[in-house]
C-alpha cells in the first residue's frame, strides 16, 4: 500500500514537471500549428542557466540560503529560458511564418539540436551530469500509512509551483485583453489582424511565456533530482508533448492533466507493469499511440481538427 | 556535330535593370561598370592566390609536409586552395570579356566560389593563428592574400549582380548518337575522378591531419561555385538532358563508375569502409524518400527499420550472441530481414489509417523510441542490449570472405572492397526499386495522397492500404540495407538507431531533395562524409549540423536536386521564386 501510495506522490511529482513543459508545447501549437520540438531543449537551458547563475554570478553564501536561491535561480532559468525562446522564433520561426508545413518542423529538429550541442560544447563541464545545488528545504515529510509514504519537500515545491503557474497563466489568458487577443490569434490568425491584434506580438508573447514556464521547470527539475544533464531537453520534451496531445493539443487545463497522467503511468508502470522501470518510458509511449490513433483530439480536445 | 543551333530560349540581360532592395542603390550605380567590375574582381581574385597567405606555422615543421593548406610565402608555385581560386579568377575574366548567355548569373557563381574559398581558409588561418595578427607574415611582408581574395571575390560577385541576372539558358544541341555517347561516358568518368578527389582530398582528418577538414572544406566550395557556374550557364541541363536520351547507357555507365571507384586514389581500406556506410545510408534514405519524399508521411523513427533489419540478420548470422543458432546464407538473410522489417513497416504505418501530419510524426517517433528503450534492455534476448551484437561473421560467397582483399592480375585492391562492390548493387537495386515505383499506378497514387488526400480518396485511390504500402517497402528496403549493414561492421548495438539518426536521414533526404533518387543518395553522402572529413571539429560537429538544418529550411527548403513537383509545393510564393530569376520562363517556377 504505502508503494502504492509512493509511486503516486512520485508520478504527481514527476507529472507535474511535465505539466509544466507541456504548457509550452500546448501554446505555441495552438498558436501557429508548430510542433516546436525544441522547446524540450528551452527547459533544460533553463536549468543550465540558473544553474550558472547560482555557480558563477551570486556570491557562495547568498547561493547557500535556499530562500535567496530558490527566487534567484527561478528568475534567471525563466529569464535565460524566455530569452532564447523568443530568439529562436524571431531567427529560426519567424521567416518561415508561411512556410510548407514540413519546413518549420525539421528547423525545430535543428535548433533543437544545436541547442543541446550549443550546451554540451560551451558549458562548462556539460559532456556529463552536473550536480545541481539544493534550492530548497533538504528532507522530507512522512505520511504514516502502511511503511509510511516519503515525501520531499521538493517534490512539494515542484507541485505547487506547476500548478500555481498552470492556474495564473490560465486566468490570464481567459481574463486579460493580451489573453483575448492570444485566443483570438490561435483562432484565426487573419481575421485577429483585422481586429487590430498584432499577431506578431501575441506570438512573441507565446513563446516568451512558454519559455519562461518551461525554464522554471527546468530549475525545479534540477532541484527535485540534483543533478542536470544536455539529455533532459528531448526526453521531458517527448513525454510534454505527449501530455500536451493527451490533453488535447491547444488546451492548458488539459496539458496540466496531461501532464499528471504521464507522470502517474510512469511511476505505476515502472512498479507493476513486466520490465520495471527499463521499460517506464515505452509504457508512455505506447499510451500516446493510444490516445492518437483512438481519440486524436485528446481528453480536452473540442473536436477532431483535420489536418493535413 | 551538325546540328549545333544555338537557341538560348532566355533573353540576354536586358541592359537597363533597375535593382531594388537593401542593396539596389550600390547595384544601379555599379551596373554601367558590371563588366570592368567582373574584370577586376577576378583580377584581384587571381592576385589574391598568389600573395602570400599566412605564415604562422612556419617554425613548425617542414614545407610540403606540414602545410597542406598552403600557407607560405610561394609564389607561382601554387596548388590546392589557392589553384582552385586562380582558375575561377581565369574564369570569372574570361567569361567577363566573351559574350556568352547568362554571362553575369555564370560569372556571379564563380565570384560565389572565390568568396567561400578565400572566406573558409581566411577564417580558418585566423581561428588557427590566433587572431587578426596571423595575417601578418614574421618577416615583415603582410600576408594580403585572404583579404585580397576575398574583395576579388566579393567585387565579383556585386559587379556581375549589378550587370542583371539572365534566366538560364536553354540548349537544344543534338549531336550524332555515338558522340553523345563518348561526352557521356568522359563526363561521368571526370565525375568518377572527382568523387575520388573530393572523397580523399586532405586525407583521413583527424590527428594524423589536423587540415584535412579545411582542405576538404575548401575544394567543396571551390567545386559548389564551378557547378553554379556551369548550372548558370544551362549547359548542366543540357548534359542532363542527353543522358535522359541515352537513359539506359547512362545508368550502366554511371554503374559501371561506381564500381571503378576502389582503382581510383579512393581505393584503400578506409575510404571503402566509408564509402561502404555511405551506401547503407543511402539505401535507407531511398527507403525514407518512399515514405515522405512521395507519399509524404514524416517518419521520425525511419532509423529503427534499419535496426530491425540488422538485428534480423545478427541473429541468423551464427554469431556467438545471436539467440537463433542458425546460420542462413546471406542472400537469405537479406530477403528475411527485409520481411521482418517490412511487417514492422506495416505494424507502425497502420496508425495512418487515423492519424495525420504531425501526429503521425509523433507516432513513428514514439514507434523509434519504443524500439531504441526495447533494444537496449535486450528484448527477448534479441539485441544483446548494452553488450550488442559482436563478432558477426563476414558474408562469404564459397571459401572467399568479403572482408579480405582481392588481387585482379596485377592491381591489388584492397580488403572490404567486395563489400563496397555489394552495396553498390544493392544501392543500384534500391534505386531501380524506387524509380520503378515512384513512375508506376503505386508511386502516382502516393504523389496524388501527398498533395491533397482527401481529393486523391475522391478520385478512387484507396488511401489507407496506399499509404501501409508506402511504409511497408520503405521498411523493407531499410531491412535490407541493416541486413547488410549488420555484416559489414560486424556488430550490431541499439546505440546506432537513435533519433538523431532518423533526424540524420531525415535530413539527408531534405537536404539532397526529397522525391528525387540522385538527392537522397547526394545527401547522404554530404551527411555521412563530412563526419568523417570534419573530425577535428569533432566538437561542433552535431552543432553546425543543427545550425545547417535550419538554414537550409531557411534558404533552400526544396533540397539541392529539386524535384519538379515538390518545387511548386515548397516554393515559398511562385511570384517570389520568378522574382529571383528574371527572365525565366513561367513553367520552371510552376
Amino acid at each position: 500500500m504505502s508503494t502504492f501510495l509512493s509511486q503516486i506522490a512520485n508520478g504527481l511529482m514527476f507529472g507535474s514537471l511535465i505539466a509544466l513543459i507541456a504548457i509550452g508545447y500546448t501554446m505555441v501549437y495552438g498558436i501557429i500549428t508548430l510542433i516546436n520540438f525544441a522547446h524540450g531543449e528551452i527547459f533544460m537551458v533553463g536549468a543550465y542557466g540558473g544553474l550558472a547563475t547560482l555557480t558563477y554570478w551570486v556570491p557562495t553564501a547568498v547561493a547557500a540560503r535556499w530562500y535567496f536561491a530558490l527566487p534567484i535561480a527561478l528568475v534567471a532559468g525563466a529569464l535565460v529560458a524566455m530569452l532564447v525562446a523568443v530568439a529562436m522564433e524571431r531567427f529560426a520561426y519567424r521567416p518561415l511564418r508561411n512556410a510548407p508545413r514540413l519546413a518549420p518542423l525539421i528547423t525545430a529538429l535543428g535548433v533543437s539540436v544545436a541547442l543541446q550541442e550549443a550546451v554540451r560544447v560551451f558549458y562548462p563541464g556539460a559532456t556529463a551530469a552536473i550536480p545541481f545545488p539544493n534550492v530548497f528545504i533538504e528532507g522530507a515529510f512522512v505520511i504514516p500509512i502502511g511503511d509510511g509514504v516519503v515525501i520531499r519537500y521538493t517534490g512539494v515545491l515542484l507541485i505547487v509551483v506547476s500548478l500555481g503557474l498552470a492556474f495564473g497563466l490560465e486566468r490570464f489568458i481567459e481574463r486579460t485583453r493580451m489573453g483575448r487577443a492570444m485566443r483570438a490569434t490561435s483562432q484565426d490568425r487573419d481575421v485577429a489582424r483585422l481586429m487590430g491584434i498584432d499577431p506578431d506580438r501575441v506570438i512573441v508573447l507565446t513563446f516568451a511565456i512558454g519559455g519562461a514556464l518551461a525554464g522554471v521547470a527546468g530549475v525545479l527539475y534540477g532541484g527535485y533530482l540534483n543533478n542536470i544533464n544536455i539529455d533532459m531537453g528531448f526526453q521531458n520534451g517527448i513525454f510534454a508533448f505527449t501530455a500536451a496531445v493527451l490533453g488535447g493539443i491547444g488546451n492548458i487545463r488539459g496539458a496540466v492533466v496531461g501532464g499528471l497522467v504521464i507522470g502517474l503511468v510512469r511511476a505505476l508502470g515502472g512498479q507493476y507493469l513486466p520490465g520495471g522501470t527499463a521499460y517506464d518510458y515505452v509504457w508512455i509511449f505506447v499510451v500516446l499511440i493510444v490516445v492518437l490513433v483512438f481519440r486524436p483530439q485528446g481528453f480536452f480536445g473540442e473536436s477532431e481538427r483535420v489536418r493535413a | 556535330m551538325t546540328a549545333t543551333t544555338e537557341t538560348p530560349v532566355a533573353p540576354v540581360a536586358p541592359p537597363p535593370v533597375r535593382h531594388t532592395g537593401r542593396l539596389g542603390p550600390v547595384l544601379n550605380a555599379l551596373a554601367p561598370f558590371a563588366t570592368i567590375g567582373m574584370i577586376a574582381g577576378g583580377v584581384l581574385s587571381i592576385l589574391g592566390a598568389f600573395l602570400p597567405w599566412v605564415t604562422f606555422v612556419l617554425n613548425e615543421g617542414a614545407y610540403p609536409e606540414r602545410a597542406s593548406l598552403n600557407m607560405f610565402v610561394e609564389p607561382f608555385g601554387i596548388s590546392g586552395f589557392r589553384l582552385h581560386i586562380t582558375l575561377l579568377g581565369i574564369a570569372a575574366i574570361v567569361i567577363a570579356l566573351v559574350k556568352v548567355p547568362a554571362q553575369h548569373r555564370i560569372v556571379r557563381g564563380l565570384g560565389v566560389g572565390v568568396t567561400a574559398v578565400a572566406l573558409l581558409n581566411g577564417l580558418w588561418i585566423l581561428v588557427e593563428g590566433g587572431g587578426l595578427g596571423a595575417i601578418t607574415a614574421s618577416d615583415g611582408a603582410v600576408a594580403f592574400g585572404s583579404v585580397v581574395a576575398l574583395v576579388g571575390g566579393l567585387v565579383t560577385v556585386l559587379s556581375a549582380t549589378s550587370g542583371g541576372l539572365e534566366g538560364r539558358p536553354e540548349w537544344e544541341w543534338e549531336l550524332p548518337w555515338w558522340v553523345e555517347w563518348i561526352l557521356l561516358l568522359v563526363i561521368f568518368a571526370l565525375v568518377l575522378l572527382l568523387v575520388a578527389e573530393v572523397l580523399t582530398s586532405g586525407g583521413q582528418g583527424g590527428v594524423v591531419n589536423p587540415y584535412a577538414g579545411v582542405v576538404f572544406l575548401s575544394l567543396l566550395a571551390a567545386l559548389a561555385g564551378a557547378f553554379s557556374a556551369l548550372n548558370a550557364s544551362g549547359l548542366l541541363t543540357w548534359v542532363g538532358a542527353v543522358s535522359e536520351r541515352h537513359r539506359v547507357f547512362s545508368v550502366v555507365v554511371l554503374l559501371v563508375c561506381a564500381l571503378a571507384l576502389p582503382f581510383t586514389g579512393a581505393g584503400t581500406e578506409y575510404w571503402m569502409t566509408v564509402a561502404s556506410n555511405i551506401g547503407v545510408y543511402a539505401a535507407t534514405a531511398i527507403g525514407l524518400n518512399i515514405v515522405v519524399g512521395l507519399a509524404g508521411l514524416l517518419d521520425l523513427g525511419y532509423v529503427a527499420f534499419l535496426g530491425i533489419g540488422a538485428f534480423t540478420a545478427a541473429n541468423l548470422s551464427g554469431a556467438a550472441a545471436s539467440a537463433v543458432g542458425i546460420h542462413l546464407p546471406f542472400l537469405l538473410v537479406m530477403v528475411i530481414s527485409a520481411v521482418v522489417a517490412g511487417v514492422f513497416g506495416a505494424i507502425v504505418g497502420s496508425p495512418t489509417l487515423r492519424v495525420r501530419g504531425d501526429y503521425l510524426a509523433i507516432v513513428t517517433l514514439a514507434f523509434g523510441e519504443i524500439f531504441v528503450r526495447s533494444a537496449q534492455n535486450n528484448i527477448a534476448g534479441l539485441t544483446g542490449g548494452a553488450n550488442a551484437i559482436p563478432n558477426i561473421p563476414p558474408v562469404g560467397l564459397g571459401s572467399f570472405q568479403f572482408n579480405e582483399s582481392i588481387s585482379i592480375g596485377p592491381i591489388q585492391l584492397p580488403s572490404g572492397v567486395m563489400y563496397y562492390v555489394a552495396i553498390v548493387l544493392l544501392v543500384a537495386f534500391v534505386m531501380l526499386v524506387f524509380g520503378n515505383l515512384k513512375n508506376s499506378r503505386l508511386g502516382r497514387a502516393w504523389i496524388a495522397i501527398r498533395e491533397d488526400e482527401d481529393a486523391a480518396s475522391a478520385m478512387g485511390i484507396r488511401t489507407g492500404p496506399i499509404k501501409i504500402l508506402a511504409f511497408l517497402i520503405g521498411a523493407m528496403l531499410a531491412g535490407l540495407a541493416g541486413a547488410f549493414f549488420a555484416h559489414k561492421t560486424a556488430v550490431v548495438a541499439y546505440d546506432s538507431f537513435r533519433f538523431l539518426e532518423s533526424v540524420t536521414l531525415l535530413a539527408a533526404v531534405i537536404l539532397g531533395g526529397m522525391g528525387t533518387i540522385p538527392g537522397a543518395v547526394l545527401g547522404a553522402s554530404i551527411l555521412f562524409v563530412l563526419p568523417e572529413k570534419l573530425r577535428e571539429f569533432a566538437d561542433y560537429r552535431l552543432l553546425i549540423f543543427g545550425l545547417a538544418l535550419v538554414l537550409i529550411m531557411r534558404f533552400r527548403p526544396q533540397g539541392i536536386i529539386a524535384d519538379k513537383h515538390r518545387k511548386a509545393e515548397l516554393a515559398e510564393d511562385p511570384e517570389d521564386a520568378a522574382k529571383e530569376a528574371p527572365g525565366a520562363l513561367p513553367t520552371e517556377v510552376k
